[in-house]
Parts: structure tokens; sequence; C-alpha cells
């Protein structure tokens, strides 16, 4: 049973928090099987997330077991005679994917965790993506200023190699700050009143 | 402490067309004396308005914008045109401009037209500046007309650099041949204002021309965020009541 704060954020440890995410998501939009369930994540986050079907068994056993997910066998569509195991939103699901939508999680990687939290988002969690988007933002601008400057005088190989990374983080910090400058914009957009 | 430069709740749109443009939303910003600050943004995102609203060049639709705890909005242009003269220089890398046939050293020298001094002292401090950025003294001598783009923004750094003013304010400048020679520009800069004192304002649509800044900002969509404590992000009143409605 879900109780305590610190329990209700129990779920969200470990590196494959933005996917238990998503799939809370996916719950609520309506109950599946496993491998339903990881055909519409996989459709929904797109392929560089390579989900694996495996894994969104093993993650669904692990929401179940936290309380906010419940399976029952049921029959299969087409063939009464067999069952599976279809997963369901509990009475909880929903408030803790509110929770997930408004906990920025210090240690995952964060436009991972942001792009799944958009990929599942309901009208009602606009506000909170644009507080995420923007507090990644910040993150973003304070890791570039945290990258040595160059004098552009690269004398040696290795100092050549240590300059090509140092442009390799920041070509991937200006793009993740384009990124969530213009999803905000969109969102901003959206949720304007037509005029 | 006053901050040098101060932004409160500046605003400021364009039309386009007949549509109107918010460029900055009620953004709120301090830059203390001798910090550099480095302000990131894609094309259109509004940087070069609010290096003109910081430079005194454009004055803001409401708020105020704040030089050394002096209101811009209030200040006659005379005024302003003598603080872009003296404690404020402005570069911007489509504004090169040369007299044919002129000198390199002239060309920095003439930047001292309002200070009074006779041209000898004039030469004398731009050949000093030119040595600050790296240019040689036969360099120095020759015509502008014959510079790279990489010497062309050297020599406007001089240029504003002999001044010695309290603001220093670049818009875009890493227009570059070479990223070595935009690497070896921005240190440069950061030693010549180190040196000097100078605080520092760039732009660049490039996050990597903003190297060594101590505060790094990004500008889109009417907003500015700050990795630095102080600056504030107010989103757009429009949006602000979309957000809430939303959240209902």
């Amino acid at each position: 049973m879900v109780s305590s704060s610190a329990e209700k954020t129990k779920w969200m440890r470990g590196p494959s928090t933005p996917l238990r995410g998503a799939l809370l998501g996916l719950l609520l939009e309506r109950p599946g099987h496993g491998g339903d369930l990881a055909n519409r994540l996989a459709a929904r986050l797109g392929e560089t997330w390579r989900v694996d079907t495996n894994d969104v068994y093993r993650l669904l056993e692990q929401l179940e077991n936290t309380g906010l997910a419940s399976s029952r066998d049921e029959p299969k569509r087409g063939n009464h005679r067999r069952t599976h195991l279809v997963y369901h939103p509990t009475e909880q699901t929903s408030e803790a994917l509110t929770l997930w939508m408004e906990t920025l999680l210090p240690r995952e990687p964060v436009r991972l965790g942001l792009q799944a939290k958009l990929s599942v988002a309901r009208p009602q969690d606009a506000a909170r993506l644009l507080v995420a988007l923007r507090a990644y933002e910040r993150e973003c601008l304070m890791l570039a200023q945290l990258v040595s400057p160059t004098d552009g005088q690269a004398r040696s190989w290795a100092a050549l190699c240590m300059e090509c990374t140092r442009d390799a983080v920041y070509a991937q910090l200006q793009t993740e700050v384009d990124w969530a400058a213009r999803t905000r914009k969109r969102i901003n957009e959206f949720s304007e009143p037509s005029t | 402490m006053t901050p040098l430069l101060s932004f409160l709740n500046v605003s400021k749109r364009h039309l386009d067309g007949a549509r109107e443009i918010v460029v900055l939303d009620r953004v709120s910003l301090e830059i203390e004396e001798g910090a550099s600050v480095g302000l990131y943004g894609a094309r259109r995102s509004g940087k070069s308005t609010l290096l003109r609203l910081a430079a005194g060049i454009a004055l803001a639709d409401s708020g105020a914008v704040c030089f050394d705890g002096r209101d811009m909005a209030r200040m006659s242009s005379g005024e302003r045109g003598r603080l872009l003269r003296g404690e404020i220089a402005f570069i911007a890398s489509g504004d090169w401009r040369s007299n044919p046939g002129e000198s390199v050293v002239d060309h920095v020298a003439t930047s001292l037209g309002s200070e009074g001094l006779t041209i000898r002292e004039a030469r004398r401090r731009a050949l000093r500046a030119l040595d600050e950025v790296g240019m040689s003294a036969s360099g120095a001598e020759g015509p502008t007309a014959s510079l790279s783009l990489d010497e062309r923004a050297r020599v406007m750094l001089a240029r504003a650099l002999v001044r010695e003013p309290r603001l220093l304010v670049l818009d875009e400048p890493a227009l570059m041949s070479g990223l070595a020679d935009r690497d070896k520009f921005y240190a440069l800069l950061r030693a010549a204002a180190r040196q000097q004192g100078t605080t520092l304002l760039l732009a660049s649509e490039h996050m990597a021309g903003l190297q060594g800044v101590a505060v790094l900002m990004s500008i889109a969509d009417g907003e500015v965020q700050t990795s630095g404590a102080r600056g504030s992000v107010v989103p757009l009143p429009r949006r602000r009541a979309a957000a809430e409605r939303f959240a209902q």
C-alpha cells in the first residue's frame, strides 16, 4: 500500500524510472498485456530507446509490487480458451503519475526522464512540464559553464583530443537547451488562447 | 552594492507585419561590475535586442534598464550617447566599417576622438590596445582593407578596449574563419577584460562561443533562463494564465 511521502516516491528509484513512469501513463490510458504495453511504449518513445519486451514485463512486475499496477488473467481476444496477464491501473496510479511529472530526479539522465514524461503527459501536466523544462535548461547552462575554456592553441595530440571532447560537450548541451526551449514554446503556444 | 547593469521587469515588443512579437517579457537580471555573462540563443531569439537595451542603443517598452543605478530611459539621448562612447562599448560583428585607405592604428585611434587627446597620444594608446589583442606593429600600420575576418574581430576588440569601458557588450562576435581562431579570440577577450576589470556581456548562437564566462544565460520565446543565482524568469502573462487554466 502506498502511504507516506517517501513511500510514494520509492518506485522512482533506479535507472528505469522513465520507463516505469511512462508505463503508468499508458496504463491510465487503457489496460494492456505486457506485449501490448511494450509495443505502445516503443511507438511512443521512438526507436532510440530500444524498448525490450522482457524489461517491460520486469518493470510491470515492479509496479505491481509497489501497488501501482494490478494484473489478472483475462481471456485472449479471438481465443477465449486461452488467457494472458492483463495489467490495470490501481487507485494510486494517477496520483503517482502526477507526482512523477512534478518530481525532478537529480541522478536520472534528465532528458530521458523528460521525454518519457512528455510521451504520456495529460493536459493538466502542462504547467509541471514547463517547470521541468526550465529546470533542465538551467541545468544544461550550469553544466556548460563548468567546461574549462580553451585558448584555441592545441599543441599536442592529447590537447587536440581534449578540445574535440569539449566541443562535443558544448554541441550536446546546446542541442539540449534548444530542445527544451523549443518544447516550452510549443507547449506555451498550444496553451495560449487563440487570438 | 549597486549592480553595474540591471534589468527590472523589462519588456520589449516588435512588430512583424501586423503580428506583435514579444521579444522580452518582464526580464529581470543583475550584472555586477567585473562579471562576465554569456547569453546563448538561437537566431531571432532576442539576443541582440537584449544587448541593445543593455548598451542603451534601444529603450525598453516597459520596465527599467539601469547602468550603475541610473535608469537609461530617464537619460537624454545625449547622455546615452556619451555613455556609449565612454563607459559602454558595443561591438556587433556586422558593424565593421572603415574608411578607405585608413590604417589599422588610425581606425582604432579614432574611437578616442571624444577624449580630448592629441593624435600622437591616441595613436600610442591604439598601438597598445592592438598589441593587447595580438596585432603586430607592422599589422597595425597596414590598411584595414587587407584584414582577415579574424583580424577584423581583434581590431574591433582593440577599438572597444582602447577606451577602457566599464561594460563591454559583444553581439555574436564568433564570426571567425576557424574554430581555433574563435577560441583564441575568446581567450584574448577574457584575458583583456580581466586585465582591465571590464564587465563582459556577450551573446552568441554557439554555446562554445561563450566558454569561460562566469554566468551563462539562455534566451528563447521571450524568457531568459540563467545559470546564476541572480536573474529571474517570469512567464508571459497570457501563458501563465493558460497554464493555470490547464492546472485546474
